[in-house]
């Protein structure tokens, strides 16, 4: 049994890896900045963040000027060190610049330029007219995210125009050396395409030192990064949404135990009754009505003081002070509950009655229960001790698959009835790109799914001797 | 005297049908029939069909025929033509809405206005309230939302989507499915063998064909990624791959290999199943979701299918497990026919029939993803009328009841439907268990 368990243990190493592999490429490949929603670093103006040395400095403190993976296997000419460029948006666009062109050296040149006029026109002093200034400062950092040739080139045309008969002598003084090399650069560009380059793969090897490898470790540790939403660890992030969902989850799993097993016994043993008939289509009706619809309805109708059935409270969780005396709390709190409850039971119930009773079913018809029956035993006693014992295997095959398919049910929940839980954390990291939360869910949801499958085998040797190791 | 004859006839019919056939699709067939519930959902599904296939004839703006200034058209016909390039509206149509045209003979469809149509003197209607309309036959049955759009035309324009969903994904699933499951279970860990330059090859050789299919292009994809550039992609890979192949077989032949190595095909898929399924579907999907930059309600079914395919796969592999130990398989091998000719034309099409259990279970499962997809608002572009969709718009006015009960009813129908279908195929199928 032991040696059984260990071997599991470490059959689940391989799948692990893959699953923190695919869900951390998923994340890097993701469109769009994460760390604009970054509080202090996510500005209305995208242009100006890429300058500032908040930005940079944050880009460092997550580790993101780091190189993403052990290797990485591009194109030749693509340099091994664009990782290092802060700026999720600039390296894209020197990425598509070189996937284009194929001159690394050409393109590089031509971004210190960029890079030194922007320093340049930050330099200006402060007698420079300030209109024109926040005008070219504008032009020069959306250069900085462009790669398409026609908009580069007439960016540059327009900004030199403003530069050198902009009247302002100051600026034309200062920049016009800049606005010359720019352009310069950027023709030469075009002018020496390598487009052979393009074509011969290369793998570049970064070594240990990469965002990956730190993630995992880290993870590994129990230290599971920082959120990019707040900057907060992702820890006291998900503590109170792990809380909530956990009770839900749990009252209501108790639930779906307690009455599914007596329901689908009953409906089995009196199979084909009309009480038989009734409990199976009501379960069946329930098990095809939407969950998100159902609590949907329920809100509207009777939290709504408008259709006179306001008998439940409505989303959230109350109000109440923390101050407030804890029974106050505590039934405030349950009768927000209800709903929510319910609607994570009814599916869950229907589901399960069902697989009881068809379990029951198949093993009321086999031989050893009539052998049982002809020999007199009370119907109490075939029922629950040789028929229910042996209907028992896809309880237990659910049972594995509750807690990972808890989370994924409740997201639905919680949205509607706005309960602070995982379910909504997880929904609202993905809107907000706040990757290492997500990724702290996903790892967690798979460790959970492979830990329940592990119980479930366990559990069936427990309940069937047949079953060995 | 006349249930006398009802009865003789009915006993002649039941003799006949026993004496001629008992083939197995036959007895699948008369076993699915007694299943009253699954026929009446095979006859709503026509229903559905048919309201997919012809919806833009019973729920549309344009009139289907009209007569102006003395001309007939056949406006929703014409629509066809236009949406196909084949054809443009007159000046009168694109000038003037289709509600002011002067209409000398008109046909309306069953409900005359678009998903999409916006009646705004009668936004936020309830069913059966007064309402500001020409004629009876413009009311608005169940009701308007909060733009006036009409709740059953956008129905019947969710049926189509909702269909598509289940098609599509399940399409996707089934053929992904079949081909992965079909692999693991008939060549299983011992039956496919390479050369260890084959292998070598092909496991160098799949990066590389990605790098030039995928990689070198991605500029031209991303930027001006028309379906040919993808299609004309995935055609490098393929010939990339098939080349390599074909060199590997010559060299072969002038170094004929030592040793053969058996490739666990049935550990690696399965493996792959397990990453799968060790996160919950829909936590991938949220995953995946955001990662396209603009998705299109085909590219979500597509999603639906590549992560959906695991349930199919497990069924064909238990399938091919016992077909390949039968004899007529070791007949076909002893003919000398190659693995993969046994493997498609022999073992495949007799392990196809309890994938149709799957497939009816997860076209439900599939609707009611998209459904919830849109409902979250996530994925699915905000014009599209889907059931789901429709849902999402109630939540911001709960007071109109009739916005959330109706889409609610028709996915519920759906589902029902389709989980019957599914419990009546698994009775007809694997009679053991209905008794």
């Amino acid at each position: 049994m032991l040696k059984y368990i260990f071997k599991r243990l470490l059959l689940f190493l391989p799948t692990l890896l893959i699953i923190s592999l695919v869900t951390f490429w998923l994340g890097k490949i993701a469109p769009g900045d994460p760390l604009e929603s970054l509080p202090g670093i996510g500005g209305m103006d995208n242009g100006l963040q890429v300058t500032s040395g908040d930005y940079d400095r944050a880009y460092k403190q997550y580790g993101l000027d780091k190189p993403l993976f052990y290797f990485s296997f591009t194109a030749l000419a693509q340099p091994d060190t664009m990782h290092r460029i802060p700026g999720r948006y600039r390296q894209e666009s020197l990425s598509k610049l070189v996937d284009q062109y194929g001159n690394w050296e050409l393109i590089q040149n031509y971004s210190h330029s960029l890079e030194d006029l922007c320093a340049a026109i930050e330099a200006l002093p402060a007698k420079a007219d300030k209109d024109t200034k926040i005008d070219i400062r504008r032009s020069a950092n959306q250069l900085l995210e462009m790669h398409k040739d026609i908009r580069i080139e007439s960016k540059i045309n327009s900004l030199s125009e403003k530069i050198v008969t902009g009247g302002d002598t100051l600026i034309n003084n200062q920049l016009t050396p800049y606005i010359r090399r720019l352009s310069a650069n950027y023709t030469a560009i075009k002018q020496n395409p390598k487009h052979l380059r393009r074509y011969i793969p290369v793998i570049y090897w970064h070594g240990a030192d990469n965002q990956y490898h730190h993630w995992v470790s880290s993870f590994l540790k129990g230290n599971f990064g920082l959120s990019y939403r707040s900057g907060q660890p992702v820890i006291d992030r998900i503590r109170t949404p792990i809380y909530w969902t956990l009770i839900i989850n749990l009252i209501s799993i108790t639930l779906v135990y307690l009455l599914s097993v007596p329901l689908g016994v009953f409906s089995a043993v009196k199979k084909d009754s009309l009480s038989d008939k009734i409990i199976t289509t009501i379960l069946f009706i329930l098990y095809s009505l939407p969950t998100f619809w159902i609590g949907t309805m329920l809100l509207v109708f009777f939290t709504n003081p408008e259709y006179g059935m306001n008998w439940f409270e409505g989303a959230g969780l109350g109000n109440l002070p923390s101050s407030a005396p804890f029974w106050d709390r505590f039934w405030e709190t349950a009768r927000h509950l209800i709903l929510p409850v319910f609607c994570v039971t009814y599916s869950a119930l229907a589901f399960m009655s069902r697989q009881v009773r068809g379990g029951m079913i198949e093993v009321l018809n086999q031989d050893y229960i009539r052998t049982a029956r002809a020999k007199g035993l009370s119907t109490n006693t075939v029922v629950w001790k040789h028929s229910f014992r042996n209907a028992l295997f896809p309880l237990i095959t659910i049972f594995a698959r509750i807690f990972p398919a808890a989370i994924a049910g409740s997201i639905i929940i919680e949205q509607i009835f706005n309960i602070p839980g995982m379910g909504r954390e997880l929904l609202t990291s993905i809107s907000s790109k706040d990757w290492p939360v997500l990724y702290t869910i996903v790892m967690l949801v798979a460790v959970l799914t492979m830990f329940g499958n592990l119980i479930a085998d366990m559990l069936f040797a427990f309940v069937d001797p047949r079953v060995k190791f | 005297m006349f249930f006398g004859t009802k009865r003789r006839n009915e006993t002649i019919n039941k003799l006949i049908e026993e004496q001629t056939d008992q083939s197995y699709w036959s007895l699948v067939g008369k076993r699915f029939r007694k299943n009253r519930m699954a026929v009446w959902s095979l006859r709503v599904l026509y229903v559905l069909i048919f309201i997919a296939i012809f919806g833009d004839f019973l729920a549309n703006e344009k009139p289907i025929y009209c007569k102006i200034d003395n001309e007939t058209y056949f406006p929703v016909c014409k629509q066809y033509l236009v949406a196909l390039g084949l054809s443009k509206w007159e000046a009168r149509f694109v000038n003037t809405n289709w509600e002011d045209q002067k209409y000398q003979s008109v046909i309306y469809p069953f409900v005359p206005y678009s998903a999409k149509t916006l009646d705004l003197e009668n936004n936020n209607k309830a069913p059966f309230s007064k309402q500001e309309v020409k004629s009876r036959h413009f009311t608005h049955w169940l009701g308007t939302d909060d733009l006036g759009r009409d709740v059953l035309a956008g129905l019947i324009s969710g049926v189509r989507i909702a269909l598509m969903v289940g098609i599509i994904s399940m399409g996707v699933a089934t053929i992904i499915g079949i081909f992965l499951g079909g692999i693991a279970g008939f060549f299983g860990d011992d039956q496919l063998s390479s050369s260890l330059l084959r292998l070598l090859l092909n496991v160098l050789g799949i990066p590389l064909a990605i790098f030039w299919g995928f990689g070198v292009r991605s500029y031209t994809l991303l930027e001006k990624g028309s379906a040919w550039q993808w299609i004309w992609s995935i055609f490098i890979v393929l010939l990339f791959m098939i080349l390599l192949n074909y060199i590997t077989s010559i060299l072969e032949r002038f170094f004929p290999p030592k040793k053969m190595y058996k490739v666990p095909v049935d550990i690696i898929i399965m493996r792959l199943t397990e990453v799968l399924t060790s996160i919950p579907g829909l936590i991938i999907l949220l995953a995946i979701l955001p990662i396209l930059d603009e998705t299109s309600i085909v590219d979500v079914m597509i999603i639906i299918g590549l992560i959906g395919w695991t349930g199919i796969a497990r069924f064909v592999r238990s399938e091919l497990l016992r077909i390949r130990n039968l004899d007529y398989i070791e007949a076909a091998r002893s003919m000398g026919f190659r693995p993969l000719r046994i493997f498609l034309r022999h073992a495949i099409p007799n392990a196809l029939t309890p994938v149709l259990i799957t497939i009816a279970f997860g076209v439900a499962g599939a609707i009611l993803t998209e459904a919830f997809l849109s409902f979250l608002g996530i994925g699915i572009p905000t014009e599209e009328v889907s059931w789901g969709r429709m849902l999402f718009n109630a939540r911001n006015n709960i007071t109109h009841w009739w916005l959330a009960i109706f889409p609610g009813i028709a996915i519920f129908c759906t589902i029902t439907i389709f989980n019957l279908l599914g419990q009546g195929l698994t009775e007809a199928l694997n009679p053991r268990t209905s008794n």
